[in-house]
This record gives structure tokens, C-alpha cells and sequence, in this order.
């Protein structure tokens, strides 16, 4: 398989899971034009689930208002020893999914 | 008011690859169900809340937004929200003067803490408005960003 579109990175700051992700996408609104004056067709993530240890910590709904290469951060109260599966959909039903252990690069 | 039309066509074709399911929405109803009336595709602030089934969101100062006051580049604007309102279990961020103002819903798990950070498009000067929910009830927040170069179109 091609390189992960997902960059994630988790960290324990005592007790909270501080989880960081970066995501490549082009999130086109479909409101854009190219040179020729053509709509470029919206293409952009709608769906992203975090998981902790199988369970959801975080769900998103996104549109095409999210920038280029979405980047997210939140925290949740968990240990050193889950593991953070970050997967993401988007509307033209493409999807990619990421799992690390705590602190894994 | 061609090109208004094209894009709703368009706009409808992408949406059907993602279609959910279908429903009509309540308040207490995950929006992402209502295909029909999709929130993402309401055009203004008022239709938003309309379709999320909210009304009168109570203003709160427990919601804090971390936004720049000018944002030189509308296309990448980082924005931060964290709620202090005990059980929350919703975030949702509207720019209310984007085409389709509703830009992120977030959904917490039990144990996540209400705070979230993303980078969001703008295409011209507009206000952020949050809204958190906890229980069943509504809160809100703003925050006005000023874009000195639009992010959508271009």
C-alpha cells in the first residue's frame, strides 16, 4: 500500500492521551474553478472517527470548510498502553485508517 | 444564478457515493442521517440551526474560542474551541459567512476531553460560532475573524 495519508501522534501527559493527527487531503469545497473556468468537483473528508482501544473518543463531521491537509488535536483521559486507531472517510467514499500504540512515531 | 444551480447539482451528485441513510430530523437525531436535508448544505446561518433542530442557544462564556483576530491567509485558519460546560458531548463550529456555513460537528466519547483544535477555510471576514451541546441543551459562542485573503474560490 502507498504511504498513509494519516500522520498521527499520540502523547501521555499524565493521564490524558494528547492525540495530534495530519491528514493529506486536497478537501475541495467544489466550489473552485480551474484554469478553464471548469468547477473543480468537491472532494473533501467527511468522516473522521477516532478510536481508543476499539472504542470512539472522538467522531467528525466535517465539510469543505476544513482546510487543505486537515490537521486535528484533542485529548481524551486514557492510559500509555491504548492504542489510537484515527480512520477518515470522505465523499467520494475513499478512506484510509491509521493505528499506533501511545507515544509510537 | 447559473453557476448557484450547477453547483447544487454537483454538489448533490458527490453527496450520493456518502448517503447514510435517510430520516427526517429531529432534534435528538444524529444530522449525518438526514441525507435529505443535509446541514452541511444549508446556505445560511439560520437554515443550520433550523435543520440542526436548535433554537435560542443560550450564550455562554464557558465556551472559549482561540481564533485569530486577522487571519492573512483565509485558506488555513487554526482555530481552537474548548467547552468548560459540564457534559458536553457536542461541538459544532459554523463561519457563518462561508457558502455552507456549517463547517465541523465533533461527537466526544465518554472519555475525551471537550476541547478540539482544526484548521479551518474562510473566504472572507466572518464570525466563528460554536455550539456546544450538553444534556439537551444548546450553547453558543462567537468570535469574529478577520481574512485579509479568501480561502474558498480564488
Amino acid at each position: 500500500m502507498a504511504k498513509s495519508t494519516i500522520k498521527l501522534r499520540t502523547k501521555d501527559k499524565k493521564g490524558k492521551i494528547q492525540v495530534k493527527a495530519l491528514i493529506t487531503h486536497p478537501m475541495e469545497t467544489g466550489l473552485r474553478k480551474d484554469k478553464k473556468g471548469k468547477v473543480i468537483p468537491a472532494h473533501y473528508i467527511n468522516k473522521v472517527v477516532v478510536e481508543a482501544n476499539g472504542k470512539a473518543v472522538l467522531n467528525a463531521d466535517w465539510s469543505g470548510s476544513i482546510s487543505k491537509n486537515p490537521f486535528l488535536s484533542f485529548k481524551y483521559t486514557g492510559s500509555k498502553d491504548d492504542t489510537v486507531k484515527l480512520s477518515w472517510e470522505d465523499n467520494t467514499g475513499k478512506s484510509d485508517s491509521l493505528e499506533k500504540k501511545i507515544g509510537e512515531k | 444564478m447559473k453557476r448557484r444551480s450547477f453547483l447544487k447539482s454537483t454538489m448533490a451528485a458527490g453527496a450520493t457515493g456518502v448517503a447514510v441513510g435517510m430520516g427526517v430530523l429531529s432534534p435528538n437525531m444524529a444530522f449525518a442521517e438526514a441525507h435529505g436535508k443535509d446541514p452541511f448544505k444549508a446556505k445560511s446561518v439560520d437554515d443550520v440551526l433550523k435543520m440542526l433542530g436548535i433554537s435560542d442557544p443560550a450564550t455562554s462564556d464557558k465556551i472559549k474560542i482561540k481564533a485569530p483576530e486577522i487571519a492573512e491567509n483565509g485558506a488555513v485558519v487554526p482555530v481552537g474551541i474548548t467547552s468548560e460546560i459540564e457534559g458536553t458531548t457536542e461541538i459544532i463550529i459554523i463561519t457563518a459567512n462561508n457558502p455552507t456555513p456549517l463547517a465541523a460537528k465533533y461527537t466526544f466519547g465518554e472519555r475525551a476531553i471537550p476541547a478540539i483544535k482544526s484548521r479551518f477555510k474562510m473566504g472572507k471576514t466572518t464570525d466563528v460560532i460554536a455550539l456546544v451541546k450538553a444534556g439537551d441543551k444548546f450553547y453558543t459562542a462567537k468570535a469574529n475573524v478577520k481574512v485579509t485573503k479568501g480561502g474558498c474560490g480564488g
